[in-house]
């Protein structure tokens, strides 16, 4: 990327980068962006403007492959959820949470082992976390990040289904942890927003609350 | 000696009597699959009726816990797609019960919500639309999980092993269930692509993309099921659902693979890419026109048909009488159908009608060559009955000419060519030119295909005949392909392995193919109606036996037509399944072809299908097994029948159909699976002489079918030339339906051929040779799956999965293993017999010095089946039996030495081992 002063920006966070200046490098507009990863840095940008702006967020750009989009929002979700699966560590332990429950009715088995078994809470998070970047890694069902096989869209709804039970755990568990994580990213109010727009769970499945006037309102405002 | 003991059993043309009173010929069209109703209604077993219900209770109470009424077609789609994916969600739970209520409530939605409906129609709607909804919702993965879960469950060492009698319906509850989803949804889509439906197209495409790329765990679907056959033959798992197993595996690999006409455009695709012209016969459509023969297929026969009213006595005699000139003038004139034949038959077949000797000569007319005029034509003419010799009707396109049939006389379909190009093999071109140059020249130029030079005139016409005929194999190239590749490893260039869906199958399945290839073999010989259930150590029953058994005369007459069906119904997909590999593998690799056809005949694959049609045919091919109103999804839609009365019972033989349809298709597919097994086999030809295949293939010639009858005449044909003349005098009838109905082969004396190429010790060889070549390909393309085989055979079957309990097929498994890696049964050289075979074969392949290490090689092989009695060729000739699975079968028998060797063994000993050279840093 020439800039007019010839210097080159580059996007990366070199190594000895304060944390204060992570990421910080100016804005660029998708049509510029000159890279197979741009819908990728497009997003995160996005985040980095305004997490809380959701709706503007998740607002597809025009011309772009809804595949794409939806696989890279996938991916960006995931990314984000291991600093939820960070803090978890701190508190949620095999010992205190033996199981993957959101509300006490259901114990959810972990699809990540090749015959889906009982995991304590938090090697659920693990486990589902590293199979979905597995899975939204494997060559296999997402060779290119530039379009999608269809076949392979139909795998982001089991994903996104048992990535969803993270944020349940932690809400209904973890909740001073979930709270402080959430005021920070908006994640799953993100995610929420995410899953109903594409329609790849079911609303009932949503049980954690989200504040929908207090969050809602300025993302409408400046759509 | 082998022949004379045959010469004793021949049999008279018996058949010849109910040959004019078996009625019409059967109207079945040999395809791939029934219709889909019917695939889907077998599914289920009868008595899985009352599991309906349950499907119907777990879709209620889910319904209930979503404060829905319990109508899916009231919901609107947004509202199924929801209801689907809390569902799948659902499926996740760790508690069983109500994991499981997900699974039927699925269950149900996949059976078409058959409660909310009054027609079948509306049912198979109602299937078409959710099997959409429910694939684009993962939950055919989701249910693979589930299956996963359920072989571990039935694995785990906790569950006490059951006794094999006693599993009960009850035991495979829900993995039935699971099984069922899978097989619903892969053969509604496999069916609606079929048809072409246009909003399958894109989900089909997915849905075969998916099935022909490994599970996320590594596995193919495809080995996943095999596996689960292995293991239920191994005992370890008793209460899996064998038939929906088998069922489900077998529409997977349809679906993967494709079928009769992806074979076609697959194998003149590969055909033209290694620059061979495109088939243009294609076996379905000519034996479509060819008329069945219930032998003999004269001209009179079919007179008498036309008028069945007629003095049937007489014409028995007459028979009778008609038989004698024409055996005495095949013998002297010592060619098939030659015109001298003719004359006996048609001067008496003339006291019959008038124009009887047109037909008869029109029948027996000799081939006219298609390939004069316009070749590379189909020959399938069908001319119009009553033309004689000149009136032949030209037919350019070769197309089946049905049509040309004068109105006059319909009944008349008499092939007026034959129906197949004749064709033959440069191998066969070679010897003739070799004959004549010995003969006229007095020298022979090995390995030159064309030079005529100081020949006469008519040996030149002879070649030129024989040149046009000549067929080249797809097999033919690809084997001379790994010939070069052997010679020239280094400069040789192979092209880049293309992942076919064959081949990725077969390089998933190559690890363990002879474990599968058993097993898929156990459980057809099992559900074989000849076969004794007391004595096999598996229990193909388990998933239709209820678990009270019947009280009333009416409940055990439909248990006893619900365990024939069973039985029927995995006869039918474990066929399909071995016909369908074999196919695919054939035109992808010959060799590929040849390795699973090996390992088919080591397990004892060529007696148990002959000992599968010696029953009554007819009969099985008539069965009525079915209860029409019992099937799904009649049994649940509409006004219930009475259960209680006797009627119901009896509804099927109300049956539109004179046959059962899964019946003629499994005798089909395990007849072409045995000529697949056979063909330019001399060894395997040998086999279904001592095992006295003749008598039995000549009673299924009773079928009247034109297409069975084309397979049964095949093995027939390969076989005549080894059971002599006495055999052949009396049934010329069977030789003139060969004659007239299989390709000819020319130059071929397949019926009175003397060069009985017939020692014993040949045929090993010949068995071993091709073990070399398959072995050396698997060794080059599949270096990896190939050791792991080797290892798992040197260690002598030990890793089989748990359940070696010790029965006779077990040992069969272990002995044919340490068989087929050529350990000679003496202890201490049995474990590295294999390692030396590798090392020769390896060093060979990279050195360039394959000529010498592969002779040896194949020396020590041919040496190793003799001493360890590969083919014992006296104990078979004497066997009455069959060699079943060990059950007397060749290779589990003590070793015993010959007189030969025990004179000799210092020889054996100097040449064999003191003399071999073994690489040991290479093993």
């Amino acid at each position: 990327m020439k800039m007019a002063d010839g210097s080159t920006i580059l996007r990366r966070n070199r190594p000895g980068t304060k944390s204060k200046d992570f990421c910080r490098w100016p804005d660029e507009p998708l049509e510029e962006m000159d890279s197979t990863l741009a819908v990728q840095q497009y997003i995160q940008q996005m985040i980095k403007r305004d997490p809380s702006n959701v709706e503007l967020i998740l607002t597809m750009p025009e011309a772009q492959d809804e595949g794409v989009w939806k696989y890279e929002h996938l991916r960006q979700f995931c990314m984000e959820l291991n600093g939820l699966a960070v803090r978890l560590q701190k508190q949620c332990s095999p010992s205190t949470c033996t199981q993957m429950t959101a509300t006490d009715q259901w114990i959810f088995l972990c699809a990540a082992h090749k015959t889906p078994k009982e995991c304590p809470a938090i090697d659920y998070t693990r486990h589902t976390l590293d199979g979905a970047a597995c899975l939204l890694n494997s060559n296999k069902y997402f060779p290119s990040r530039v379009s999608i096989k269809e076949s392979s869209v139909t795998k982001l709804g089991s994903v996104c289904r048992r990535v969803y039970r993270i944020f349940s755990h932690a809400y209904f568990h973890h909740r001073r942890i979930f709270d402080e994580f959430e005021a920070e990213t908006y994640l799953c109010h993100r995610f929420t927003h995410f899953v109903t727009k594409y329609n790849l769970m079911s609303k009932e499945n949503l049980i954690v609350p989200i504040n929908e006037e207090e969050n809602a309102a300025p993302g409408e405002s400046e759509a | 000696m082998m022949l004379s003991s045959i010469n004793n059993s021949f049999e008279q043309d018996t058949h010849d009597v109910d040959a004019n009173c078996d009625g019409p010929d059967l109207d079945f069209i040999y395809a791939d699959v029934d219709s889909y109703q019917n695939e889907i209604a077998e599914l289920y077993s009868y008595t899985e009726f009352s599991e309906f219900q349950m499907n119907v209770k777990a879709f209620e109470d889910q319904m209930e816990l979503y404060d829905l009424p319990p109508n899916w077609q009231k919901q609107d789609a947004a509202s199924q797609r929801s209801i689907v994916m809390k569902l799948v969600d659902q499926l996740e739970v760790s508690d069983r019960s109500f994991r499981m209520q997900a699974a039927r409530c699925i269950l149900y939605l996949a059976q078409g919500c058959w409660a909310e409906v009054q027609s079948d129609e509306e049912q198979h709607q109602n299937t078409r639309d959710n099997v959409i909804v429910l694939y684009q919702l993962g939950v055919f993965s989701s249910f693979i999980d589930l299956l996963n879960m359920e072989i571990e469950t039935a694995c785990s060492p906790d569950i006490v092993a059951v006794k094999i009698t006693n599993v009960t319906l009850v035991d495979s509850t829900d993995i039935r269930v699971i099984l069922s989803v899978l097989y619903i949804i892969t053969e509604t889509i496999r069916d609606e692509r079929e048809k072409a439906s246009e909003d399958y197209t894109q989900l089909a495409e997915s849905f075969v993309q998916e099935i022909n790329s490994p599970l996320p765990d590594g596995e193919l679907l495809a080995v996943k099921l095999l596996g689960m056959i292995t293991r239920f033959c191994s005992g370890a798992a008793p209460q899996f659902p064998m038939k929906k197993v088998v069922l489900l595996l077998w529409k997977v690999s349809l679906l993967g693979l494709g079928g009769m006409d992806v074979l076609k455009n697959l194998k003149n695709e590969y055909r033209v890419k290694v620059g061979l012209d495109p088939i243009t016969e294609d076996t379905l459509e000519v034996t479509k026109c060819m008329r069945a023969s219930s032998p003999p297929a004269t001209a009179t026969d079919i007179l008498e048909n036309q008028y069945p009213k007629r003095n049937f006595k007489r014409s028995l005699m007459k028979q009778r009488f008609l038989d004698e000139p024409e055996q005495i003038d095949m013998e002297m004139s010592g060619n098939e159908g030659g015109p001298n034949s003719n004359n006996g038959n048609s001067s008496t077949g003339g006291n019959n009608t008038g124009n009887g000797e047109d037909e008869l000569s029109q029948y027996y007319r000799p081939f006219d060559d298609p390939s004069a005029s316009t070749s590379g034509n189909n020959s399938n003419n069908i001319s119009g009955g009553n033309g004689g010799g000149g009136t032949q009707t030209a037919n350019p396109n070769n197309q089946p000419s049905l049509t040309q049939q004068t109105p006059a006389m319909p009944a008349m379909q008499i092939t007026a060519r034959l129906p197949w190009t004749p064709k033959v093999r440069q191998k066969d071109i070679d010897q003739f030119l070799d004959i004549s140059r010995n003969k006229f020249i007095g020298y022979s130029l090995i390995g030159d295909h064309e030079s005529l030079a100081g020949l006469p005139q008519p040996i030149h016409e002879g070649f030129k005949t024989l040149q046009r005929h000549m067929y080249v194999s797809l097999a033919d190239m690809q084997i001379k392909k790994e010939e070069d590749i052997a010679r020239n490893p280094i400069s040789t260039h192979e092209d880049e392995i293309k992942l076919t869906p064959a081949e990725i199958l077969y390089q998933a399945i190559l690890p363990n193919l002879p474990q599968y290839m058993i097993a898929l073999l156990k459980v057809l010989l099992a559900a074989s109606p000849t076969s004794k259930s007391k004595t096999e150590s598996i229990n193909i029953m388990a998933d239709v036996l209820p678990k009270k058994m019947p009280l009333t005369a009416t409940q055990s007459t439909k248990l006893t037509v619900d365990m024939g069906r069973h039985k029927e119904i995995i006869v039918k997909a474990v066929s399909a399944i071995i016909l369908l590999y074999l196919k695919h593998f054939k035109i992808n690799h010959v060799y590929q072809f040849e390795f699973m056809s090996q390992h088919l005949v080591f397990a004892n694959c060529i007696p148990l299908v002959l000992k599968f049609f010696n029953q009554t045919i007819t009969e099985y091919v008539n069965t009525k097994n079915s209860i029409p109103l019992l099937d799904f999804p009649s049994c649940v839609i509409g006004e219930q029948p009475d259960l209680s009365g006797d009627s119901f019972v009896y509804g099927g033989e109300m049956s539109d159909k004179p046959y059962s349809w899964r019946n003629v298709f499994s005798c089909i597919n395990l007849l072409r699976i045995l000529n697949k097994l056979i063909k330019w086999k001399h060894s395997r030809v040998m086999m279904l002489v001592v095992f006295k295949s003749a008598p039995i293939l000549k009673k299924t010639l009773k079928v009247r079918h034109a297409m069975m009858q084309l397979y049964v005449l095949k093995l027939l044909k390969m076989q005549t030339k080894y059971l002599g003349r006495q055999w052949r005098k009396s049934n010329m009838k069977t030789l003139s339906a060969i004659y007239s109905k299989v390709r000819h082969r020319l130059n071929d004396d397949w019926a009175f051929g003397n060069d009985l190429e017939s020692r014993p010790w040949d045929f090993q060889a010949e068995e071993c040779t091709l073990r070399a070549c398959v072995d050396r390909f698997n060794l080059r393309r599949y270096p990896e799956a190939t050791q792991k085989c080797g290892a798992g055979g040197g260690g002598g079957a030990g890793g089989g999965g748990g359940g070696n309990n010790g029965t006779a097929a077990q040992n069969a498994e272990n002995a044919q293993q340490s068989n087929m890696h050529a350990g000679n049964g003496s202890g201490d050289r049995d474990s590295n017999g294999y390692g030396n075979n590798g090392s020769s074969v390896g060093g060979g392949g990279g050195g360039g010095t394959i000529n010498s290490g592969q002779q040896h090689q194949q020396q020590q092989q041919l040496h190793d089946y003799g001493v360890e009695g590969g083919f014992p060729s006296d104990e078979i000739l004497t066997h009455s039996d069959f060699a079943f699975f060990g059950h007397s079968g060749w290779w589990d028998r003590k070793v015993e030495l010959t007189d030969y060797f025990k004179a000799n063994y210092a020889v054996w000993l100097e040449e064999e081992v003191y003399n071999s050279q073994t690489d040991w840093d290479a093993l």
